[in-house]
Formats: C-alpha cells, structure tokens, sequence
C-alpha cells in the first residue's frame, strides 16, 4: 500500500498527478519528515504505471526537496520541506512567482464568473486551509 | 542494439488482403510500447510476423537483433508471448504445463513462478480444460514471465478480464521490470491501462502506422479545443490540417487539434477573431478515437492499393 492517497485519473500526465498527491500529503501530514518513501518498483507496480515515469515522479520529488536519498535507507520525506538545499530554494522562489498567475487568477476569475464576493472567496480559501489540517 | 524490435517495410498479406503494409517500426530497448488500432488494423498479424508464426512477405523484422524468420529455440527462450490464439494443453494441470515448459528456459526463475502463481491464486492441480478465460491467460502470462524474458510481446493481454485480473497481470508485468534492457510490446483496447503503463506508442490503421512517438508527446500534442463564436462570425472555410473531427453547432465549434503548442494557438484566435477559446487535454481514449476517424481508409482521399 502506498503512503498516501492518489486515484489516478486519465487525461492528466501521470506525473503531476502523482507529484500533486504526494504534495498534498506532505503539506497535510500524511507523511512526516524522516518516513520512509516506496521504491520505484513499488510506486510502479502499486499505480501501475510505467518504471520511467515512476524513476521521473522521485527525480522530481528529490529537485523539489519534498524526498531526499538517505544512503543504505533509500528514499524519506525530508525534514524541512520548505528550506532544502539551495536549488530548492531558487525552485520555492520561482513557484512563489507563479502562484498568483497560475492558480489565484483562475480562482479569482471562477469566483467572478460565479458573482461571489471577495469575502466568499476568502471563507471558501479558509475553510480547505482547515481541511487540510484536519485530515492528518 | 538500441532496439528490441525493429521493422523495415514490413509487408503481410493473406491472400490478396494486405493486412500489414510498409510497416517500419522501432521499439527502444527497455521501453513498455503499445501498438493500437481498431480491430482489423493488423495488430495480431504484425506480433505473429514478428514470432516467426508466419512469413512477412516483403520486408524484414528484426527481434532482439535477430532476423524475425531465423529466430531459433535459443532466441525464443528469451521472448515471452502472451496471445489468446496460443494453445495449452488442456488435459494437463497446471503443475503440468510449468513443469513442461521449464526445461525449454535455461533463464526459469523458479522462486519467480512460485510467486505469481500465489499472486494470480493459481492451484497447481486445476487442469487446464476446467479454468475460465481469465485464468488461462494468467498461466498463460505466469508461463511467459517465469523465465525472466528479455522481450515481452502481449496480444491483447487485458481483453474481457475484470479490474481485478488486469491489475494483477499488470503487476506481474511490471515485477519484470527492474532488469536492465528489459522491453515489453503489447497491443490493448484498454486504453486507461495503456496510458499509464507504456510510455512509446505505435498507432496501425488499415495496416499502415500512422503514429510512432513517446506517450508523452502524443499526448502532449492533443488538445480538444472548444470555441464559442463572436456574434456575427463565420466559420473559416479554410481550415489547418492538423484540425480534426471540425464540427459546428449552432454558435460552438468543436475541433481536436493534433498539433498544440504557441503556433497552433495563434491560428486558433486567428481563425475566431473576439471567440472564448478553451483547449483541454485529452486522454489517451480521446485520442485513439481522434486517430481512428481521422485515418481511417475513407478519410484520407487517394489512398488505394
């Protein structure tokens, strides 16, 4: 079994999804810093995903800083997953960048489209922050 | 050798029928690459070909380096295949056929067998005659993978099984996969399945490839584009051929454009000047769908042989 939740959907690259998920998990605390993360076998044979892709999903958890290689372990969530090492920071910079263009503009124009108020935006964006805590 | 399979002009017929024409294709060593196609496209006769179950007639094949039409018992012994037109014989058990064929592997991973047998809940004394469909193509699949092959080459491995079988045949599969230059080539109309587990992709309509490339570029390639028209505006009468399936109703026009990327975006806003675009991806079943319609014999005009 895998240690955090995903139910793959067609149509969306394997990798993000996957990469998303674990994300995800990390952020809420379905995996704490210091446990261990499946193998590449076992990511592809537990999705059922091809070998290479379950190797790039690692990769690029490993550049994001959420994984590191624990010598004679194999791969653990880190302890910091916001500080890292220095790539990852420059990597946490540019994705502080992107976050208002790619994600709050199209909820901002949807919160529109719907004729919400800010505040409604607000309450809906404060309601999921508690989700996520609250699923640990 | 960076190809496990590698075709030139592959030419199959049965009879007058060309069911196999020109086919040149390469699957890269360590690669899960899926050959689709509606049914008829040549699928099964393009994997017999590449057996040595039948003869091309024109063209070669060549398989883990060796000539398609030489591959002796030693070559063999490093390919598994996994076809529904396969027999077993249907008097012995279980028990019966693994130790039958075991002899023949010098490669037989005997603590392997005894696992997917337990994995697939096989009882080594059921006899062949007496198991469903679903079972015989996993001793059937438990048969090819024993022996740790090089080359896996699966007809239609998931056809009609329930979720459960396919998800345990496709670990069974993938237990293979931590040997170096390990390749698998299966053709399958589950689509949701493919998407995730190959990652090269052959497409064959009417016996011709149409599409060789990495899943990922495929896929990144397909977009199903939705466009609601400006009031007043018409409908471009000329169109960019990487448009498929166009179709208006009404103020929406609906297209699957197989070329995305900057330039294809800008000829979409050139075409509907102040229309609400939006583009989606599409799944790999989206796309085989695109694919078909759009290459079939009687879409593409002068094609005839």
């Amino acid at each position: 079994m895998l240690p955090f939740s995903i139910a793959l959907r067609p149509g969306e690259p394997v990798v993000d999804q996957v990469v998303y998920a674990v994300t995800r998990a990390v952020v809420s605390g379905q995996l704490r810093s210091g446990d261990r993360f499946p193998s590449v076998r076992t990511l592809s044979q537990e999705l059922k995903v091809n070998p290479n892709t379950a190797q790039r999903i690692v990769a690029l958890l490993v550049e994001a800083g959420l994984l590191a290689v624990e010598p004679g372990i194999g791969t653990v969530v880190t302890k910091h997953p916001q500080a890292g090492g220095s790539s990852a920071a420059a990597s946490r910079r540019a994705d502080l960048a992107a976050l208002p263009d790619r994600l709050a503009e199209p909820l901002v124009v949807e919160a529109r489209r719907l004729g919400l108020g800010l505040a409604d935006l607000v309450d809906i964006v404060r309601a999921r922050w508690k989700a996520l805590d609250t699923s640990r | 050798m960076d190809y496990a399979i590698e075709t030139e002009a592959l030419t199959c017929r049965y009879g007058r029928k060309c069911a196999v024409d020109q086919l040149t294709m390469h699957v890269p060593v360590g690669s899960i690459y899926a050959l689709l196609g509606p049914n008829g496209a040549g699928k099964t006769t393009t994997l017999k070909t590449l057996m040595n179950l039948r003869p091309p007639a024109i063209g070669t094949a060549r398989v883990l380096g060796v000539d398609s039409r030489s591959l002796g018992p030693a070559d063999l012994a490093r390919i598994g295949y996994v076809s529904e037109n396969q027999r077993i014989p249907s008097n012995l058990t279980i028990g019966e056929v693994e130790a039958f064929c075991r002899p023949w592997y010098p490669t037989w991973d005997a603590a392997l067998a005894t696992e997917l047998r337990d994995r697939f809940g096989l009882d080594p004394r059921a006899r062949i005659k007496a198991l469903s469909r679903g079972t015989r193509l996993k001793v059937q699949c438990l048969l090819a993978l024993a022996p740790r092959p090089r080359l896996l080459i699966l007809d239609e491995p998931f056809s009609g099984l329930d979720p459960v079988v396919r998800d345990d045949l496709t670990t069974g599969v993938l237990s293979l996969a931590d040997r170096d230059g390990w390749s698998v080539l299966l053709t399958s109309h589950e689509m949701d399945d493919v998407e995730r587990l190959a990652d090269h992709v052959g497409f064959l309509n009417d016996g011709r490839l149409v599409v060789e490339e990495p899943m990922a570029a495929l896929l990144g390639r397909f977009r199903r584009v939705e466009v609601a028209l400006a009031d007043g505006a018409a409908v471009p009468a000329q169109r960019p051929s990487s448009w498929l399936g166009f179709a208006v109703e009404g103020r929406a026009v609906r297209y699957v454009e197989s070329q995305a990327g900057p330039a294809a975006e800008a000829a979409w806003h050139a075409a509907f000047p102040g229309a609400t675009i939006e583009a989606s991806r599409m799944s790999l079943r989206e796309v085989f769908v695109a694919l078909t319609r759009s290459t079939a014999p009687a879409a593409v005009p002068g094609r005839s042989r």
